[in-house]
């Protein structure tokens, strides 16, 4: 078991925890706490898998950007959500089966697939650096399309964001 | 640096620009003039649609091939960006008379519909993810455009947490298609599948998981639950212009993703696309019997419409169906927007604040006290039933035709008994407002007047003479998809 | 979109969707502005609509003299099924012209007629506000009527067939709370409709056998393609022309549907004249005429439709005889008229039907415009003696000819274009329809002699009821007070008689025997046979026969007229029974009734609306709609409005989705 292995492991296990913890804290601001934790732990694993990019978007984008705006909401909700309803339904367990019969299904199709054994491939050696990567980020032949459509989302999720609070200033 | 990628999409590229520029010019608008920004968009959105008429006839592909403008794009542009007109022209007075005037929503509602042109312009998946999040995130917001009415506000919620919910599975189906193929873009993956260099269980699965997501979009049985509450609680010219724009913007990703990379998938998706489209034309039109306020009427009408839209593609791996059927379909959209947002308007002529005034009881003694608003509200309900002669006639006559011709003649006698129990629910309507006595109020401001007068006119011209219409589908078509 | 056509011979053409677009324009601003524009104003837009689409057709038949090829001008596509694709087109060729002129001719003329007519009448029945509505429908009219001669196949001109239908329908009920009962005009109404339901319904058919048969509605495919299935399917094209006679059967008022055109004359009289004589009752021989080649490929079919029309003209003027009310004489005489060029037109006499039906055209309407004139005179002093005397008689029907009579003294100039019209109408030498009739007994001639002699029976007897008329309305004394007192009409229908006056004395020129200009014009869009040549006896024979009838009109009812108001017809005393039955249009309407409107009301009411409708289907429907409301109380449970359902929903759609294409 090499280093990588032994912080792959220890970074999947919190970030199950965390995904665990999101869904079980009866507090929403706990809940969104976690969840950035979750975003970390992502960051985390893109990073062990040496895709940079990846890394960095979901750094800036989801703990950034999504995370913060889900904080806001959730700030600003917070008089509308009562704690006192139960955690759970009584259709829980129709979720529990549906749940674990995708995940096993999903992990049964794919256990069959050969490319689920292949090891990753490294990355070509001095490859990602961030000079290719800032170009590739507006080169029309590369990522600018979806790297400006991305940035529109979140503009859109801002202004909605502000147009909340704004709201709520007011009254 | 290459500008010729750039003038490929230049409507987009332009909406997306006067969106900002609105964002920021709307801070020196004083409140309680907003009609200025509402005149603004709409001519941005009159300009992009210049720029889109003005395509040309070669198809353009750009970014690397994950973009393509072709007939079948602007075919859709057009229409997103009429839906757009219709949704501003319907928003203004309402946003006025309910308190909610703020500038936020024109851009809001420019964002999206560049989101939804966006898709029918996308050919890569990656693209098409994109575009679907870029098309809902502004719907949200608006979804919750209503300050501080509850019913708005848990809409928006509902709204966006099921829409997150459904992107999670389209973006699960998109990492499993890749997983699968290697690739994203349509042709790299279309070409996987043809030489057989795939996991086809995969591939399958993640087809199946791509279809909730647009399934979800158009509001497919079962993922419509969102639809009714959401209809109700959103302010009225939103739901208008998420019940146009958000379903034809899922039908277009279908349409694409499916024929351009599926075909080869027809044979195992075929069976179930044949159970959405039943589902969804059953349950639409049997639960829509039971309402009584107007705006759930309409939407569950709304989820019927596109099981008749589904129904016309099922037989979509036929090749000699095909192209009849995405005509078909394309017709049926342009039917559905007119009709829909006359509709729409006349419901805003007649909704007040606090919800009053959509309950069917509200359009009582509508048509002797209001005989203009009772005609066109007569004439777009006739359509939607499919009562021949009207634009709603052609169009469910192409779609129910190529169900049959594809062979699957159940499916279209199911389409043929259900819409004989829509004409239950939408012909209460004209009875309520003709035979039953009241004293109905109406706000009859300029615009929604002006957009259900043309909707009707549309409606029965087009009726009559359905081939201009169908001429412009097949010729979008021509161009290729 | 429709000036973008590029390789036309003549610009000019381009023009021709104007002449449907001129009516709908007057109608859509009399629509909208009729109240602002006041009573004659109405009248003006609609003339001028009218009249514009004259100018327009003029034009079009001046660059055909040029290009005298047909040419179409495709206007847009309109269905596409499957395969069946009609565009709507519209062809100008020599035959459609000449229809355009005639129509929107004398279309405009009785428009200006109207103006006064419909003044006098709304005033006379009390609805001023109708006034506007009748020119609305007579522009609506126009529009139909060119849309079916302009079209270029079959469906097009279907549409233009229902429209005017349509027209006719609402103008036949104009006054539709008036009449017999209350009812008796909206009756008349829908007699005609239902009818002519018949005819369409035989019609439509034959629509769909051609697109069956020959795939395509379009006038020239179906020609072609007709005549490459002809030797082997005659019998396909036998029932095909066959079902296309029950549709003109039907709208031109032929045996054995002929029933509703004497009731139609319920409308006003500009009703009567532009639709029930000049130009609507004319669809089925134009709709002859244009299918042409059709017929032709169909001998047998061509042998029935002559005899159809030789003997509705035959039986139709015999009626005319027996009939008291002006009107009806030259309702029944305008069936007798049609007779004589659905004969032409089915042996294959395109020419000769055409011609008769444009010099019928001129005389027929002035007939009727003139009786109308003299309805007026009537109706206006029966009003006024009315007035003055406080109570004393009854009021007189003012269309009874008994109550006529002495009428030339009075209304010298309506006398004078009457004796026009009757005399063209009887077949006097040069009067125009001298030589339409002619030409039509001379190809018959060739062509079958009973026929022939059939028709020669029916000049005797047009003649016949024509001078009967003329002398019971116009010579002898006043029979009443009203006749005594009526007066000429104004210049406003004055005028139009006297130009149809002038058009029913030269109309022949048209067509003259040698120069045969018509015919000339025709050829280059109808194929015909050798017309049949000019020949002296036929029509010494024929022009002997026609002053025999005045002759003998003149000995019954001139030498010695009516005298008083209830004296019998002269007629009577000697034909007794004959004439009973020709008053009584030979029991046939009431054979119809007996036949089959009661049974089918019987049907209809007792077995299908009670037993069938209320009883069975309606439990079914009321089952079926318990069964459905249960099941969406069933669903909508399921939408109760938490997310958390929603989203388990969604879920369990996936899983089952997903389960069902791993297994694949």
């Amino acid at each position: 078991m090499t280093i990588m292995q032994i912080i792959f492991l220890i970074t999947a296990s919190v970030t199950l925890f965390a995904a665990l913890m999101v869904v079980s804290t009866r507090k929403m601001m706990h809940a969104a706490m976690w969840l950035i934790l979750v975003l970390f732990g992502v960051t985390i694993t893109f990073a062990l898998l040496e895709t940079r990019f990846f890394a960095i978007v979901q750094l800036v984008i989801y703990i950034g950007a999504i995370a913060i705006l889900i904080i806001f909401a959730v700030m600003l909700t917070r008089r509308s959500m009562n704690a006192d309803v139960p955690q759970v339904n009584r259709n829980w367990w129709l979720v529990m089966v549906s749940s674990l019969a995708l995940f096993v299904g999903l992990v049964t199709v794919m256990s069959v697939w050969e490319g689920f054994f292949v090891t990753a491939r490294t990355a070509p050696p001095g490859g990602e650096n961030l000079v290719q990567l800032g170009t590739a980020l507006v080169d029309p032949n590369g990522f600018v399309l979806p790297f400006e459509v991305a940035s529109l989302v979140l503009l859109a999720a801002m202004v909605g964001a502000i147009y909340v609070a704004a709201e709520r200033k007011e009254k | 640096m290459n500008l010729s990628d750039y003038y490929a999409i230049t409507p987009l590229v332009f909406l997306v620009c006067w969106a900002i520029f609105l964002l920021l010019v709307d801070l020196w608008i004083p409140a309680g003039r907003k009609g200025i920004t509402a005149l603004l968009s709409a001519a941005g959105l009159l300009i992009a649609l210049v720029l889109v008429l003005r395509s040309g006839e070669q198809v353009l592909t750009a970014f690397e091939g994950s973009v393509v403008v072709d007939g079948f794009s602007v075919f859709l542009s057009v229409l997103f960006l009429v839906s757009a007109l219709a949704g501003i022209a319907l928003a203004h007075d309402y946003l006025q008379r309910l308190g909610l005037e703020r500038g936020e929503y024109y851009p809001l509602l420019l964002i999206s519909t560049s989101g939804m042109m966006l898709m029918t312009y996308a050919y890569d998946l990656i693209e098409v993810f994109l575009a679907l999040e870029l098309l809902s995130i502004p719907l949200y917001i608006l979804a919750g455009f209503s300050r501080l009415n509850l019913e708005s506000e848990e809409a928006s919620l509902k709204y966006f947490l099921l829409g997150a919910f459904s992107s999670g599975f389209v973006l699960y189906g998109v990492g499993l298609v890749f997983a699968a193929t290697g690739y994203t873009d349509f042709p790299g993956i279309a070409k996987a599948a043809q030489n057989g260099s795939l996991n086809p269980t995969l591939f399958l699965i993640g087809a199946g998981l791509v279809l909730t997501g647009f399934g979800f979009k158009s509001a497919l049985v079962p993922f419509h639950m969102w639809s009714p509450d959401v209809y109700q609680g959103a302010p009225s010219p939103v739901t208008a212009f998420m019940s146009v724009g958000a379903k034809a913007a899922g039908f277009a990703a279908l349409l694409r993703v499916f024929v351009v990379v599926f075909p080869g998938m027809s044979v195992n998706l075929t069976p179930l696309l044949w159970a959405l489209a039943a589902l969804t034309m059953f349950v639409g039109n049997i639960v829509a019997l039971v309402q009584s306020n107007i705006k759930r009427l309409l939407a569950y009408s709304s989820i019927a419409h596109s099981g008749y839209l589904l129904m016309a593609f099922v037989p979509y791996g036929n090749a000699s169906v095909r192209s009849d059927a995405i005509a078909g379909m394309l017709f049926y959209l342009a039917a559905y927007c007119l009709t829909t947002f006359g509709a729409w308007a006349v419901v805003i002529a007649l909704e007040k604040a606090e919800g009053k005034g959509l309950e069917l009881e509200d359009y009582a003694g509508l048509g002797h006290r209001y005989p203009f608003l009772a005609a066109t509200m007569t004439i777009f309900l006739l359509s939607f039933t499919g009562v021949p002669l009207t634009l709603g006639f052609w169009g469910k006559f192409y779609l129910f035709s190529t169900a049959v011709e594809g062979g699957f003649w159940q499916l279209a006698l199911i389409g043929l008994l259900t819409s004989l129990i829509s004409a239950y629910y939408y012909l209460r309507v004209v009875v309520i407002m003709y035979m039953r006595p009241g004293t109905p109020q109406v706000q009859r401001n300029f615009w929604p007047l002006l957009t259900s007068g043309v909707g009707a006119l549309a409606v029965v011209i087009l009726g009559i003479a359905p081939g201009v219409l169908l001429n412009l589908a097949v010729s979008a078509l021509l161009k290729g998809l | 979109m429709i000036f973008l056509e590029k390789n036309i011979a003549d610009p000019l053409l381009n023009l021709a969707p104007l002449v449907i677009l001129f009516p709908l324009l007057g109608l859509a601003i009399n629509l909208l502005l009729g109240r602002r524009l006041g009573e004659k104003g109405a009248g003006v837009v609609a003339s001028l609509a009218s009249g514009s689409s004259f100018v327009i057709s003029l034009l079009l038949t001046l660059s055909l003299q040029a290009h005298p090829q047909a040419f179409t001008l495709p206007l847009f596509q309109w269905i596409s099924i499957g395969s069946l694709s009609v565009s709507w087109d519209m062809r100008v060729d020599t035959l459609s012209t000449t229809m355009m002129l005639v129509v929107s001719g004398v279309g405009t003329l009785i428009h200006v007629y109207a103006i006064g007519y419909m003044y006098n009448d709304v005033h006379h029945q009390g609805d001023v506000g109708r006034y506007r509505r009748f020119f609305v429908f007579f522009n609506l009219f126009i529009a139909a009527m060119m849309l079916l001669v302009s079209a270029n196949n079959y469906l097009v001109l279907f549409v233009g067939w229902e429209g005017v239908g349509l027209c006719s329908y609402l103008l036949i009920g104009f006054w539709f709370e008036k009449g017999k009962d209350g009812i008796g005009n909206a009756r008349a109404a829908q007699k005609a409709f239902v009818v002519n339901r018949i005819g369409d319904f035989g019609l439509l058919i034959a629509l769909f056998m051609m697109f069956w048969w020959f795939g395509s509605l379009e006038f020239e495919r179906v020609f072609n393609a007709a005549r490459s299935l002809a030797p082997a399917q005659q019998g396909v094209l036998l029932a095909m022309t066959l079902f296309m006679l029950m549709g003109v059967a039907g709208k031109s008022a032929q045996l054995p549907l002929y029933v509703w055109l004497p009731d139609a004359m319920a409308g006003p009289t500009p009703v009567s004249a532009l639709i029930h004589a000049a130009t609507m009752v004319t669809a089925g021989v134009y709709l002859i005429a244009r299918s042409q080649p059709l017929f032709a490929l169909a001998p047998a079919a061509q042998g029935v439709i002559c005899w159809v029309g030789a003997l509705t003209a035959l039986l139709a003027a015999t009626i005319a005889v027996g009939q008291m009310d002006i009107k009806k004489v030259l309702a029944y005489s305008t069936i007798s008229q049609l007779g004589f060029m659905v004969a032409a037109v089915g042996m294959g006499a395109i020419t000769a039907g055409m011609f008769h039906l444009i010099t019928h055209a001129f005389f027929k309407a002035l007939l009727f415009l003139a009786a109308g004139s003299v309805i007026m005179g009537m109706e206006g002093a029966n009003t006024v003696a009315h007035h003055h005397a406080g109570n004393p008689e009854e009021e007189i029907d003012p269309q009874d000819m008994r109550n006529m009579g002495g009428l030339q003294k009075r209304m010298p100039l309506t006398y004078g274009v009457y004796l026009v019209g009757a005399l063209a109408l009887a077949g006097i030498a040069p009067l125009a329809g001298f030589f339409s009739k002619d030409e039509i007994l001379v190809s018959l001639w060739d062509y079958s002699l009973p026929i022939f002699l059939l028709l020669l029976l029916t000049s005797f007897l047009t003649a016949f009821y024509m001078g009967r008329q003329v002398l019971m309305v116009f010579a002898g004394k006043a029979r009443s007070q009203a006749a005594q007192q009526a007066s000429e009409s104004p210049k406003v229908i004055t005028i139009p008689l006297l130009i149809l006056a002038v058009l029913s004395l030269l109309g022949g020129l048209i067509n003259l025997p040698g120069v045969a200009t018509l015919e000339k014009w025709l050829e280059h869009t109808v194929a015909m046979p050798e017309a049949g040549h000019f020949s002296p006896a036929i029509a010494l024979s024929s022009t002997l026969l026609a002053l025999l009838g005045l002759a003998l009109a003149w000995v019954l009812y001139g030498y010695r007229s009516l005298a008083k108001l209830q004296q019998s017809d002269p007629l009577a005393n000697y034909l007794g029974v004959i004439f009973h039955a020709v008053q009584n249009q030979w029991w046939i309407d009431s054979l119809y009734q007996r036949v089959f409107v009661i049974p089918y009301r019987y049907i209809s009411h007792e077995v299908l609306a009670q037993w069938f409708d209320q009883e069975t289907i309606d439990t079914m429907a009321h089952d079926l709609g318990r069964w459905n409301q249960w099941f969406a109380r069933v669903l909508s449970y399921l939408q109760n409005g938490f997310v958390r359902t929603y989203g388990l929903v969604v879920l369990l759609g996936v899983v089952v989705m997903l389960a069902f294409l791993a297994t694949r």
